[in-house]
């Protein structure tokens, strides 16, 4: 225990760390933030995997096909919201168990990326890193923040452009009553099932840009394990932080912050299990989850499907 | 009042069919600026089908709709909003999670602009004499403030015809007065039409210039509203001659009446007490929802509990369900007391209940008509056992026979019934539970006067068998023909208790808002 | 936080019933979009769909010992997927199978390599170990949800993705499941080789080997389907399903069943495991990734099966087909995840016609319910 700490003291002090962090985090935004709007609007939206799966993907093609990676950003943004308008449409259309259609979409996606990955060869992808000057020179973070590869900047405008949507345009407003009380958005002339649809593209949509930066400013290339339950870490974030924006992206630094951790310390050496370390931040989701769940309120109506005279 | 014969709206001929079911046929109903509207009818006469074709909510079959004098179709409500007809619902339309001016503004078609809709909601709200905060988060209003919060929603867009849906159902005698004092000053300053859906006499003679009585889906009569008097309003309501007194003045909402009714004899001091709720005190979502309430039951009496909704009543049936447990306080059945929010043990202690909503704990909607009349026996004993579906069969067809349900067999799924049907499947799972305390809250809700009649004879019937009944009901009226001791809650305590023979209903209404006579005396 | 309610009644589309012309036609329709899309896939890489099929059927039924091997491949799915349907019907979502089958594999695996004894012995304590393996790992799901109210769906998915790690780590302390025999090639990494006693006997019908663990997870589907049906501890079940409100009220207290039925969920699929170890349908070693996605399959056999044990049984043997097929399709040139893909339509497909009709039933009896009150029928009779 002792040397994990002695670790944790020496990591502290680099800005490898910070980058990697910075990264990890970074992704979880995207991810939580997009999901944060589909729960307020009343859906525990499982495919969350399954569309960051699909937009790390599309990336890589849009990027096959035309070398750009703005192409491989579109592609990318494409997808996560095709898997989306699935969700959607047999979740708040025909009603089917939102939970259901998650996984089978998990499942489908990475079949899919899977059998296309294993049939064609699909080369590397990555992003031109974008400097910002005297910024990027600052001591720990500099590179962390403003040296990064140009999608990440991407997060700054979604977070406060999210947080706008939903808590001061009417669409916000309705897509709000709906996760609250679908009934009385209902008799108010809101069509509950149409924001909701609306709600989980907003999620398809910075999920396909969060793979895209995964791929393009992250990794390089395209893995079929590339995911690997981050999006299930972005739903606990979204647990975590109470079902705020702010508490969601705490939650997402905390968890990228440790993921990092878990990386940093066997590449530099130190002879912690690797296992107690990748684990940490599933343990530290589920922790977080235990603490947070009983002290803040949910949307009411969350994964309660809406049927008009169904109460 | 110069406007007076202008008609609003004239719907001529309306028919509307679900299936085989006529719920509205060739109705006829014209609504007049600066003029209140009576729409009388009991549950299911065709009221609420009719008011939701005018909001755009229900097609027609057949008939024809003009608008201040031009034919019109109305495919949603939006269309019904740009006619200028607004709707005042009963329940359901508010959020409680957001603010008084989200709310107000929920189902608009422009820009969200804040600061331009706490103004308007001050605006309106000075206008009618309905003031509210705009930023206060709707859960936390009372049941007045809330409708208010619905009126000012349904007022925002100064519509000309305004339909109020059973507005006094969550309100205090005094609170009504006020509401129609607000519907005078929109009809006679503003020249709005009012529509006054109900199915109370009193409310219509007292605030309604003109009045359409509806039954079974078609008008029975209209007229200036003092043509009638109460008995011809209740007989064409009801369709056959009614004696005004008991059950149906009750179930038509006639209060005065039924305060002139003989109250029996009792001499319940000297039955034993058969519940006892002690010092109750219950936390819920961060307020308290039972504050101190202590009350007793005796067997053979009937103990109604009055009050504005929201007021800790659902709570307290909530607990004598053990649904929750208290935070302080007890609760004992004939003597014994019993643990509250672990299940089963009310029902096991001997309270039966008939729940406000029976598709909350009082039913399993996708289990058969069998199934839940054995919901008590299927929840106790040994859990590995087989499931004896006969003999379940066999004693459902019993109580299916001696309470009349209609109902396709034993096996019937139990969502196939109607409503009144399945209100009759609770009452005869609970009362033949041979219970020591019946609970029945809000037991007649949704019921039309038949069924509601029904009802108060199984209640009457259970008190004379020597069960103690605990009535919680928002109908007054309802409390008033069938208790013989009152409670008054507000705020999550008793705050009045008097026997049935010096009830008084200003007094309750008082104690309904919170005002004890110590504050008046004050 | 208040509980995730997910009313299985009308999210497993159990009270959906309709027209069976209408239902038919649904489902054909929905199947052969779920068909043609992955016909078009196989297209799209240069296959042939004919070719595909056929190799499907070579590999899952028509070449030798083929069924003997789809039989063998469907008894895990099937016993995880039982667990799970009968958790459904409480209301639970459990969603962790993959990791519950893993720690069950991994128990079955500790026990088996050290327990001595006659063969029969072994196996069944083995496979009781693995039940046990999987309940505890959901028990933790259940702890969490009993205390503090923590959905099970999201603790149940987390701990599948602890279980991988923690796997791991086992497999490199010899004290734990890693392979003892430190001298053997290739030792790191991976579980000892469990002795041919401690391996579940084959059963011979006509040239096919079947696993008895097939049998197995027969028994027990046919015991959970009478409990279910037929017993007084399933209408509880069900009860606190359809309406764990009104379960309180009469007496089925929520927490200890749900846990119970948590657990108990979290057994079956740890048998699954277990079997998976002991039986020909994986290999008879403990490795990195052991689970094979034998959990999450499950998982969709269940949930397809509608909260009905005896339909998960086709489902379990199709998804199984699905899994023996695959590995003949390398002749065809397709890649082998093409079972994957079809496998998720397969599941989005069968999700279509019983909501089309659930909502279709909704909006009709919507339209009476409103008239519902005010027949003559209800107010009359008294």
């Amino acid at each position: 225990m002792s040397e994990l700490l002695d670790a944790i003291g020496t990591l502290a002090g680099s800005d490898a760390l910070y980058t990697s962090a910075f990264q990890l985090t970074v992704l979880l935004v995207f991810a939580a933030s997009g999901e944060w709007v589909a729960e307020k609007a009343g859906t525990l939206n499982i495919s969350i995997e399954g569309m960051l799966l699909a937009g790390a993907f599309g990336s890589v093609v849009g990027h096959e096909w035309t070398g750009s990676a703005i192409v491989g950003l579109v592609v990318a943004a494409w997808a996560g919201v095709s898997v989306a308008s699935i969700q959607a449409n047999l979740s708040h259309r025909l009603t089917a168990n939102q939970f259901v259609v998650g996984l089978a979409l998990n499942v489908l996606v990475l079949g899919l990326a899977a059998f296309f990955a294993n049939s064609f060869d699909i080369g590397p992808a990555t992003a031109a890193v974008v400097r910002i000057p005297v910024l990027q020179d600052l001591p720990l973070v500099g590179t962390a923040l403003f040296a990064r590869p140009w999608p990440a900047y991407l997060v700054y405008p979604l977070v406060p452009a999210l947080w706008w949507l939903v808590y001061r345009t009417r669409w916000g407003l309705e897509a709000r009553s709906v996760g609250e009380d679908p009934q009385a958005a209902d008799v108010s002339g809101i069509d509950v099932n149409e924001r909701r649809r609306q709600a989980i593209y907003v999620t398809g949509l910075t999920c396909g840009i969060g793979g895209a930066f995964l791929v393009l400013a992250q990794v390089g290339s395209f893995q079929t394990s590339i995911v690997n339950g981050r999006g299930f870490v972005a739903l606990a974030a979204v647990i975590f932080g109470g079902w705020t924006l702010r508490g969601t992206i705490l939650g997402c630094g905390i968890f990228g912050f440790l993921e990092a951790l878990a990386f940093a310390i066997p590449a530099n050496g130190y002879s912690v299990d690797p296992v107690i370390l990748s684990s940490t931040r599933y343990v530290v989701a589920l922790l977080a989850v235990l603490i947070f769940a009983t002290r803040v309120r949910q949307p009411r109506a969350l994964a309660q499907p809406f049927v008009r005279g169904l109460t | 009042m110069s406007q007076l014969s202008d008609i609003a709206v004239s719907v001529r001929s309306l028919t509307k069919r679900y299936g085989s079911v006529t719920a509205c046929q060739d109705i006829d109903l014209d609504l007049v600026h600066g003029s209140i509207h009576g729409v009388l009818g009991e549950n299911g006469a065709g009221k609420s089908t009719l008011m939701k074709v005018l909001i755009g909510l229900v097609q027609p079959d057949a008939g024809t709709i003009e608008v201040d004098g031009r034919r019109v179709r109305i495919d949603d409500p939006a269309t019904a909003s740009s006619l200028g007809i607004g709707m005042v619902h009963q329940h359901f339309s508010l959020v409680d999670e957001l603010r008084v001016w989200e709310n107000v503004m929920l189902g608009e078609r422009e820009r969200l602009d804040a600061l331009r809709s706490r103004a308007l909601v001050v605006r309106i709200g000075e206008r009618y004499g309905l003031a509210v905060d705009p930023d206060a988060r709707v859960g936390d209003l009372t049941a007045g403030q809330r409708q208010r919060v619905e009126i000012i929603k349904c007022l925002r867009r100064d519509p000309g015809i305004v339909i109020f849906d059973e507005p006094t159902s969550v309100l205090t005698p005094q609170e009504s007065e006020q509401l129609f004092d607000v519907l005078r000053v929109a009809v006679e300053q503003e020249g709005k039409a009012v529509a006054l859906v109900s199915h109370k006499l009193d409310e219509i003679r007292r605030a309604t210039d003109t009045v359409t009585v509806l039954r079974r889906g078609q008008v029975v009569d209209h007229g200036p509203t003092d043509r009638f008097d109460e008995r011809s309003l209740a007989q064409a309501m009801v369709g056959r001659p009614v004696a005004l007194r008991g059950d149906t003045a009750a179930a038509v909402g006639l209060t005065e009446d039924l305060v002139a009714v003989p109250v029996p004899e009792s001499s319940s001091e000297a039955r034993p007490v058969v519940l006892a709720v002690n010092d109750a005190v219950l936390d819920r979502n961060q307020h308290r929802a039972l504050d101190g309430v202590t009350f007793e039951v005796r067997a053979g009496e009937v103990v109604g509990i009055a009050g504005v909704e929201g007021n800790g009543q659902s709570d307290l049936a909530d607990v004598l369900a053990s649904l929750v447990p208290l935070d302080g306080g007890s609760v004992m059945v004939d003597g014994v007391r019993v643990p509250t929010g672990r299940a089963g043990r009310m029902t096991a202690a001997g309270v039966a209940l008939i729940p406000e909503d029976r598709h909350d704990a009082g039913c399993v909607l996708d289990m058969s008509v069998a199934e839940n009349l054995a919901l008590g026996a299927l929840a106790t004993g040994p859990a590995f056992r087989s499931l004896d579906r006969s003999a379940m069969r066999r004693s459902a067809e019993r109580l299916i026979e001696q309470y009349g349900i209609q109902t396709g067999g034993p096996d019937a799924p139990f969502s196939s019934l109607s409503g009144g049907n399945q209100q009759r499947v609770v009452l005869a799972r609970e009362l033949s539970s041979e219970p020591k305390v019946l609970v029945a809250s809000q037991p007649t809700r949704g019921l039309d006067v038949g069924a509601i009649e029904f009802m108060g004879e199984k209640l009457r019937e259970a008190a004379a068998s020597g069960v103690g009944v605990l009535l919680i009901s928002n109908e007054l009226e309802e409390i008033l023909l069938l208790a013989d001791r009152i409670l008054v809650m507000y705020r999550g305590r008793v705050i009045g208790s008097m026997d049935r023979a010096d009830a008084d209903i200003e007094r309750i209404g008082l104690l309904m808002g919170g005002v004890t006579s110590a504050s008046t005396a004050n | 936080m208040a509980q995730i309610r997910t009313r299985p009644g009308v999210l497993m589309g159990r009270t959906a019933s309709g027209d069976l012309g209408i239902t038919a036609v649904l489902y054909v329709v929905s199947l052969g979009v779920a068909l043609a899309i992955s016909a078009g896939l196989v297209a799209m890489v240069g296959g042939s769909a004919s070719a595909v099929f056929g190799a499907l059927l070579d590999g899952s039924l028509r070449s030798p010992g083929a069924w003997g091997l789809t039989l063998t491949t469907a008894a895990p799915l099937l016993l995880v997927a039982v667990g799970t349907i009968v958790a459904t019907r409480g209301g639970l979502v459990n969603i962790g199978q993959e990791g519950q089958v893993l720690m069950g594999a991994c128990f079955a695996g500790y026990l088996a390599v050290r327990l001595g004894g006659p063969g029969w012995f072994v196996i069944t304590m083995s496979l009781l170990f693995g039940a046990l393996g999987g309940g505890l790992w959901a028990g933790i799901a259940a702890a969490l949800r009993s205390w503090r109210d923590v959905p099970e769906v999201l603790t149940t998915l987390l701990l599948t993705f602890i279980s991988f790690p923690l796997m791991t780590y086992g497999l490199r302390q010899q004290w734990l499941i890693a392979d003892r025999d430190t001298e053997r090639v290739n030792q790191i990494n991976s579980g000892e080789q469990l002795p041919a006693s401690a391996k579940l006997p084959d059963l011979r019908v006509f040239g096919n080997a079947i696993d008895s663990g097939f049998l197995i997870a027969l028994v027990l589907a046919f015991v959970l389907a009478v409990l279910v049906g037929r017993s007084v501890l399933g209408a509880r079940i069900d009860m606190l399903g359809f309406n764990p409100r009104a379960a309180q009220r009469f007496g089925v207290a929520a927490k200890p069943l749900s846990a119970v039925v948590l657990v108990g969920s979290g057994a079956t699929a740890g048998a699954a495991g277990a079997v998976l170890l002991t039986g020909g349908a994986a290999s008879d070693r403990l490795v990195f990734g052991f689970a094979g996605n034998f959990g999450w399959d499950g998982l969709l056999v269940a949930l397809l099966a509608r909260g009905r044990i005896a339909y998960a049984i086709p489902m379990a043997f199709v998804f199984a087909m699905l899994r023996t097929g695959s590995s003949f399709l390398a002749s065809t040139g397709v890649d082998r995840k093409m079972t994957d893909v079809v496998q998720a339509l397969l599941v989005l497909a069968l999700l279509v016609p019983p909501a089309v009709i659930f909502v279709r039933n909704r909006r009709r009896s919507l339209r009476s319910d409103e008239v519902g009150v005010s027949t003559p029928t209800a107010a009359g009779a008294a």
